[in-house]
């Protein structure tokens, strides 16, 4: 295993233009991820939780500073290019699970995998990463309504998982789930990072930022701790 | 390819609004593909009421100043003399030049019938089997003879042996029905369907006339018709302007041309109905842009590209479109079918290639105008920023 962090930020700047004048939401970032680390990223409201969350996950471009996605430099990146980086190498699991209601449970999950490929692909994968998170096969053929909150968090860990990313980024992944069935995503998250992935989970809730191994304190734009 | 299979999905989950919309164009593409229809059967139609005498010219007294004036009619005329027709013969040669005498009178059928008012026309017995074909009966052979039109004939119920009291009261004698003419339709050089014919000898007898309402010169070769219509007009129209020389041709070009615009309006008309269609396709996919902006923010979020999203609505307006006009296409068969028979009380014209050629316009037009209404849809869904389609609730 090389290492060559999975992540590294060095003085990261972002500023959003605004007609009053800019608003620096962040301001001289510099932190680094190994690979197999679980991060907590935790803050109070308006402190750059969001921004921070956003350049992770390449869906958007520091103002200035540099940015390193497993040794990728992202500042000049196309909007193609970048949006093949997250396709490749980043999951995504948010508050709201973000499923497609349209799609099943299998399509939902083996999505990332086809605009990867390009082509139709092979369920099983699907079904594989499925049984993985521990969702019941009955329910591979269901729509995400169908399924509970805890179960759609589940297809949306496994979507995140389906194309082997070299980070999963969490944005508040049991904000929207009762205490008990948070605690069973954050069990199937810690059991994903002893084998090996490599997590960022931005929350407000300490004790679900217990799970993790490191916390990254944010306030005003500025790492604190 | 889940992108395609996404588009379905979204247009079977909103089907109500999708048919709405393809409603639209399936009422464009009948708009357009009837009306088309319509105007090349009416070419068509035309066109073969118009062939028989697409081989003719027609040549008539100058009907600006000049000319002669003569005839010992009922009324003071324009003609042309006997000489003016040796002249015309003599240039014509060796294609068939036609005297042709025209009045109209009174006449009356059988014991105590009607009076009727037609055209009666004068031709030299030898003159009519080329220019007239019969339905019924034989051509006349003496002067006491005559040929009816097939309209005539129906419209006063005369058949075969019928006799008819010519000139107020029978005055100018009784002439025996010989023949039937076979329908003819408009004509440049005899409308005969509602006219009687006669024989020279007898029209100018009755009608005191030796001089000619027109010359039709029957072109046997149809390259020459130009070369022949010059040398007439350069003959008799070197000093002053005596006769108008129409070549039958050119005229059918015409009509056919002024049918052709006429089509091309009516169509526009139908393209019309197609752009209305175009700006509710507009409308529609707007409104799922709109409901999707979250979903859009998702796919961009988890690696689908600009392109992929763009497609995906692309695929959405090609389905409303091809389907929209494949239902539109079949409609326009029905409604040419339809317009056919009540307009033209024939539907010979509909299945021919120049007719269906329009369905194809129709249905292509409706898939193009599909396609370009979608495009701005789609370039707007493609362009969202993923951050803010995220956040969109």
């Amino acid at each position: 295993m090389s290492d060559e962090p999975v992540m590294l930020f060095r003085d990261v700047v972002k500023d959003y233009p605004l007609p009053a004048g800019d608003v620096r939401a962040l301001d001289g970032v510099s932190f680094e991820v190994k690979r197999g680390e679980f991060i907590s990223v935790m803050g109070p409201s308006g402190s750059g939780k969001s921004t921070l969350l956003n350049l992770m996950g390449c869906l958007d471009i520091p103002t200035s500073g540099d940015i390193y996605i497993s040794g990728t430099r992202i500042g000049d990146m196309s909007d193609t290019d970048l949006t093949s980086l997250r396709r490749d190498r980043i999951g995504f699991i948010f508050q709201y699970f973000n499923l497609f209601p349209l799609l099943n449970i299998i399509e939902n999950v083996t999505f990332p995998m086809m605009l990867k490929s390009g082509r139709g692909v092979d369920p099983e994968r699907g079904r594989e990463v499925l049984r993985a998170v521990q969702l019941d096969d009955k329910l591979f053929t269901h729509t995400p309504t169908e399924l509970s909150g805890g179960q759609q968090q589940r297809v949306a860990i496994a979507r995140a998982l389906i194309n082997n990313p070299d980070i999963l980024l969490c944005d508040e992944p049991t904000g929207n789930l009762d205490s008990k069935t948070g605690a069973g995503i954050m069990e199937l998250m810690t059991d994903l990072n002893r084998r090996g992935t490599t997590i960022i989970m931005v929350t407000h809730d300490p004790h679900i930022a217990e799970y993790s191994r490191r916390t990254i304190q944010i306030a005003d734009g500025r790492i604190v701790s | 390819m889940i992108f395609w299979e996404i588009a379905k999905l979204n247009i079977r989950i909103h089907l109500l609004r999708s048919f709405l919309a393809m409603l639209g164009i399936v009422i464009g593409v009948v708009a357009i593909s009837s009306m088309g229809i319509l105007g090349n059967s009416m070419v068509l139609s035309v066109s073969d009421s118009l062939r028989t005498v697409g081989d003719s010219v027609i040549v008539t007294p100058h009907s600006g100043s000049g000319g002669h004036f003569g005839g010992g009619g009922s009324s003071t005329s324009l003609v042309i003399t006997e000489q003016d027709y040796q002249q015309i013969k003599r240039v014509s040669a060796p294609n068939t030049a036609i005297p042709v005498l025209q009045t109209s009178d009174r006449m009356k059928l059988g014991v105590g019938g009607e009076d009727i008012f037609a055209i009666v026309y004068g031709l030299d017995p030898d003159d009519v089997p080329p220019l007239l074909e019969l339905e019924a009966g034989d051509y006349s052979r003496g002067d006491s003879g005559c040929l009816v039109g097939s309209t005539f004939a129906k419209d006063n119920d005369v058949k075969v042996g019928s006799r008819i009291a010519m000139g107020t009261d029978g005055s100018k004698g009784t002439l025996r029905v010989t023949g039937i003419i076979k329908e003819r339709g408009m004509a440049f050089d005899l409308s005969t369907d509602s006219a009687i014919v006669v024989t020279k000898n007898w029209f100018d007898a009755a009608y005191n006339r030796n001089d000619y309402d027109k010359v039709v010169v029957k072109v046997k070769n149809l390259d020459e018709i130009p070369a022949v219509k010059t040398a007439i007009e350069k003959q008799m129209n070197r000093r002053d302007e005596v006769v108008d020389v129409m070549d039958t041709r050119k005229v059918m070009e015409s009509i056919f041309e002024a049918f052709g615009q006429i089509t091309t309006f009516v169509s526009a008309i139908g393209g019309i109905s197609m752009i209305v269609a175009g700006v509710s396709i507009l409308n529609i996919m707007m409104m799922s842009v709109t409901e999707r902006i979250k979903e859009i923010g998702i796919m961009r979020s988890i690696g689908a590209q600009r392109r992929e999203v763009m497609s995906m609505f692309l695929y959405e307006a090609l389905i409303l479109g091809v389907v929209g006009s494949i239902i539109g296409g079949l409609l326009s068969l029905l409604g040419g079918y339809a317009i056919s028979t009540l307009m033209l009380q024939t539907t010979k014209y509909l299945f021919v290639p120049s007719s269906l050629i329009h369905i194809v316009y129709g249905m292509t037009f409706g898939i193009v105008i599909c396609l370009i209404c979608g495009i701005y849809p789609a370039w707007r869904a493609a362009n969202l920023n993923p951050i803010d389609a995220l956040r969109h609730e």
